[in-house]
């Protein structure tokens, strides 16, 4: 290797690193491996990773710095041969719900300019494709459908609304319009014709009275024209034989019912966009609301006894004696099982009354009876949550809140507009329910299914959406929709979608650097992976991947062994070369991949206690009612490959059972129909998977251990132990 | 440690001059047990600290779990940000391991094998079978054939992902896996048991 083809870093003291010098060759696929804590990461990231992003830094004006922030120096003598470095690491990218795989991947914003400049357009009223027309086309279709018709020609200036429109009328008649068409009765606009103000009308001027004639092209040119501009772009055409209308447009409309669309743009497809956002969730898809079979959680309890939950039991406190009085006026008692109440006077308990009521002066000790207004459990849940900035206080309302589908736009999180564009008669929330292969699949052949016009918008966009589906493929990524959020993605999951947007790239010249990018893979999608890191090696880059997997390693171009031991006793290179070259070395990594050394298979099995946690009818997420045994007392190992729904049992089906049956939580588990033997265990403990954990949690294992060292250090000096 | 602003150059740290870099005031340094002060505790390795701590049984128990996992290097004042992955995430565990079992606790661990070298998934199965031989129960999701070889019964979701899967291929001992033909799972665990 001549200088220019290698990476070479001299004098790495960063963590416990010893002063080593390493040498990384350039477009290879390297791979540092080494015992956890052996100081893999504290070369990978924080020396070449830090150096190159302190050095990207460096190239701005010092003013632009001071915005960014410093980068500390790493500790390190000198490195060279350094290219642009970009890191792609585990940190889950984002928990922001508005965040999802299609949005992440860049492959929705496809779909939005897709749809936006090649979907077709359908009513929602009728299903009815939508048309808009150019003038020279309206006036061609009257005259075929009309030819020889008596018509009149109307232009819409009022749909569907309140008023009794007596300035319009005037208008009308004082630009010299002598009729006007309301709610389907033709009018004579006489001075001070109004309408009944509170009733719904839809007015059309007209513009004009003719029987369509080939002919006379000129006067229906003349009467479209006009028409259009009093109808903002829309005309409606009378037959005044028949009495049906029908409509015309500049802009997207329904022939049959007249309504329209705004012409589409790419925002009105984006749930982030006020444009397309759903009004009722935000663009969320997903709404909050009080459950009441959490606010009732037992109905044969009393109110007295605590039957309504976020009261509590009964205490001498103003909302008792409030539900108290209403319990005299409505007939109930505290006592009462809640269920056992009549629904409106529970409705009133929990909405309140819109009445004053008389509360007994009894318990306020004075001799007048108190008049107010009972504003019901409900509203005082809701204000807590909106107002009250106390986290305990939000936490307390959020166990009587459920999330739930957005009732008005179905979880699709997009406007009713938008969702009736349709390619291939899908539309663009369906096509994002799909998973990675069906979408593959869809596109395919999409061509053949297109329209000529569309295909001529649309070839560059399909070129790219198919490009970007390809690599989500090649990462193992089959399995995922597009609408899934991005939070609930696993570690491994989102840094695989990160390096399937930097594949698709196509930069040249970079220095990658992953960390285990191989985690939460099976075996089977494993190989596939590598083959991307060749692929990225291939275009021209260097390729550093910090990594455990025996494959990978064997893959390499380039291996690098860290070691000896961990910590304070690691921190040397001990082994660096072809992955060959390694092998025949005497460290740990060698040894084990030589199989000199490897994990025992145990003799013979643990029999269990013989008995067994059994779940069954699991049917959450994509789990087709299956039922499981847990036998107890044994080292059980899920296995599966990826987004074969293995978290969907355990994660979100088996240990939300649990909890909530230990802890009281509040997390719902998914669909299952029963649980047995729950009673032969007594607590559940869960390890969850957070690759990089936060420091707060180790602090806290070390305060902790700190804090009961001071307080045994305060009862050493009181008992005066000699130093 | 004290900070100096450097404004356009990274902060530089520096010992601080009034505690030397104990970080606890005087009055609390004078406090002692067995002679040393709070501060040399925490320059303790967790090594030392079993030792030190030997005759007080709550604090002995969590050093030791710590131990076990295979981090007796770390010292108790570490900060935490020096860890690298798989030390936090090992210290982790060490926390919810040292919560008292009762042979009757079920353990629920996600891929807890992320960022580990052959060598600490080796002292890691050590730790749960530990649990296990007491009685407790452990589920274990997890890729890694080195985990799934040595686990007492496997239960293998499939066959594909998404659609595809979400069905219960089969379970029972590793042995009794890998003569099932359609999961994927018994066809690399016949080669990794083969080896």
């Amino acid at each position: 290797m001549d200088g220019e083809n290698k990476i070479v870093v001299r004098g790495a003291r960063e963590h416990n690193l010893k002063n080593i010098n390493v040498e990384i060759p350039r477009n290879q696929l390297t791979v540092i491996t080494g015992l956890s804590g052996s100081g893999k990461s504290s070369l990978a990231f924080d020396t070449i990773y830090a150096e190159g992003q302190r050095r990207y830094i460096e190239t701005f004006s010092a003013y632009a710095r001071s915005f960014l922030g410093n980068m500390e120096r790493p500790d390190v003598d000198e490195i060279t041969g350094l290219s642009p470095v970009i890191s792609i690491e585990q940190k889950t990218t984002n928990k922001n719900p508005r965040s999802t795989v299609g949005t992440v991947t860049e492959i929705y914003d496809f779909f939005r300019l897709l749809f936006a400049r090649a979907g077709e357009a359908f009513s929602y009223n009728t299903g009815e494709k939508m048309v808009k027309y150019t003038d020279e086309q309206i006036i061609n279709l009257i005259v075929e459908k009309f030819n020889g018709k008596r018509t009149m020609i109307l232009a819409p200036v009022v749909r569907g609304r309140k008023g009794h429109y007596r300035e319009l009328f005037e208008q009308i008649r004082k630009k010299g319009f002598l009729y006007a068409r309301v709610d389907g009765e033709i009018c004579e606009m006489s001075h001070g014709y109004k309408v009944d103000r509170y009733k719904i009308h839809s007015i059309e001027m007209v513009i004009d009275k003719l029987v369509v004639d080939e002919s006379d092209r000129k006067r229906l040119r003349d009467s479209v024209n006009i028409a259009m501009k009093h109808g903002q772009g829309i005309i409606m055409i009378l037959d005044q034989q028949t009495g049906d209308t029908r409509f015309f447009s500049r802009h997207l409309m329904c022939p049959a019912t007249g309504i329209s669309y705004n012409d589409p743009a790419p925002h009105s497809f984006s749930f982030n966009s006020p444009q397309g956002a759903c009004h009722k969730c935000n663009g969320l898809g997903e709404i909050t609301e009080i459950d009441f079979e959490k606010l009732v959680p037992d109905p044969a309890l009393s109110i007295a006894q605590g039957g309504i939950a976020p009261l509590g039991p009964h205490k001498n406190t103003m909302i008792f004696w409030q539900i108290e009085a209403l319990a005299d006026k409505y007939g109930f008692t505290l006592k009462t099982p809640v269920g056992e109440i009549a629904e409106e006077s529970l409705n009133a308990i929990l909405f309140g009354t819109g009445e004053r009521i008389q509360l007994k002066n009894s318990p306020l000790g004075s001799s007048i009876d108190y008049m107010m207004t009972y504003e019901g459990v409900v509203k005082y849940i809701l204000n807590q949550k909106s107002d009250n900035p106390s986290k305990t206080a939000q936490k307390w309302a959020d166990q009587f809140h459920k999330s739930m589908k957005c009732p008005e736009c179905n979880g699709q999180r997009l406007q009713k507009e938008p969702l009736h564009f349709k390619i291939d008669g899908k539309n663009i929330s369906e096509l994002a329910q799909l998973d990675v292969c069906e979408l593959s699949d869809f596109f395919e052949d999409i061509e053949k299914r297109l329209s000529s016009r569309q295909l001529q918008i649309a070839t560059e966009v399909i070129k790219e959406i198919r490009t970007r589906l390809r690599f989500l493929i090649d990462v193992g990524l089959t399995y995922l929709s597009l609408d899934r959020p991005a939070g609930t993605l696993s570690g491994g999951e989102s840094q695989r979608i990160r390096l399937a947007t930097q594949i698709g790239s196509q930069l040249v010249n970079v220095l990658y650097i992953l960390d285990e990018p191989s985690i939460g893979l099976h075996h089977r999608d494993n190989l596939r992976l590598i083959k991307s890191l060749q692929q990225l090696r291939d275009t021209g880059n260097s390729v550093v991947v910090v990594e455990h997997d025996r494959d990978m390693m064997l893959q390499a171009d380039y291996l690098i062994d860290m070691g000896p031991m961990a910590g304070i006793h690691g921190g040397e290179v001990v082994a660096a070369g072809l992955p060959a070259e390694v092998l025949k070395s005497n460290t740990l990594t060698a040894q084990y991949l030589t199989g000199k050394k490897k994990i025992e298979i145990p003799s013979k099995h643990r029999p269990g206690n013989g008995k067994s946690l059994i779940l069954k009818g699991a049917s959450g997420n994509n789990l087709k009612n299956i039922d499981v045994e847990f036998p107890l007392g044994k080292f059980i190992c899920v296995t599966g490959v990826s987004g074969s729904g293995k978290s969907t049992l355990i994660n979100e089906t088996l240990q939300p059972i649990l909890s909530q049956y230990f802890y009281k939580s509040l997390l719902d588990p998914l669909a299952y129909i029963s649980i047995e033997g729950i009673d032969l265990i007594d607590k559940v403990v869960q390890v969850d998977q957070s690759p990089h954990s936060c420091p707060k949690l180790k602090s806290g294992v070390i305060s902790r251990d700190a804090s009961r060292l001071m307080l045994k250090g305060d009862v050493a000096k009181n008992v005066k132990v000699p130093e | 440690m004290k900070v100096i602003e450097m404004n356009f150059l990274p902060d530089v740290y520096v010992h601080c001059d009034k505690c030397n870099g104990k970080r606890y005031n005087r009055e609390t340094l004078e406090v002692r047990f067995k002679g040393k002060s709070i501060s040399d505790v925490l320059d303790m390795t967790i090594n030392q600290g079993v030792e030190f701590f030997e005759s007080i049984p709550a604090i002995v128990h969590r050093l030791r779990t710590i131990q076990e996992v295979g981090l007796g290097y770390i010292t108790l004042g570490q900060s935490s940000t020096t860890l690298s992955g798989g030390e936090s995430q090992r210290v982790k565990l060490a926390t919810e391991l040292s919560k008292r079992d009762t042979g009757m606790t079920l353990y629920i661990l996600d891929e807890p094998t992320t960022g580990l070298h052959f060598e600490d998934i080796r002292v890691l199965l050590e730790v749960l079978n530990k649990l296990v031989d007491k009685g407790n129960t452990v589920i274990v999701i997890e890729h890694n054939m080195e985990v799934i070889k040595v686990a007492d019964h496997i239960i293998d979701i499939g066959p594909e992902g998404g659609k595809d899967g979400g069905r219960l291929l089969c379970s029972g001992s590793p042995e009794a896996i890998i003569s099932m033909n359609q999961s994927y799972t018994a066809k690399y665990l016949k080669e990794e048991i083969g080896i």
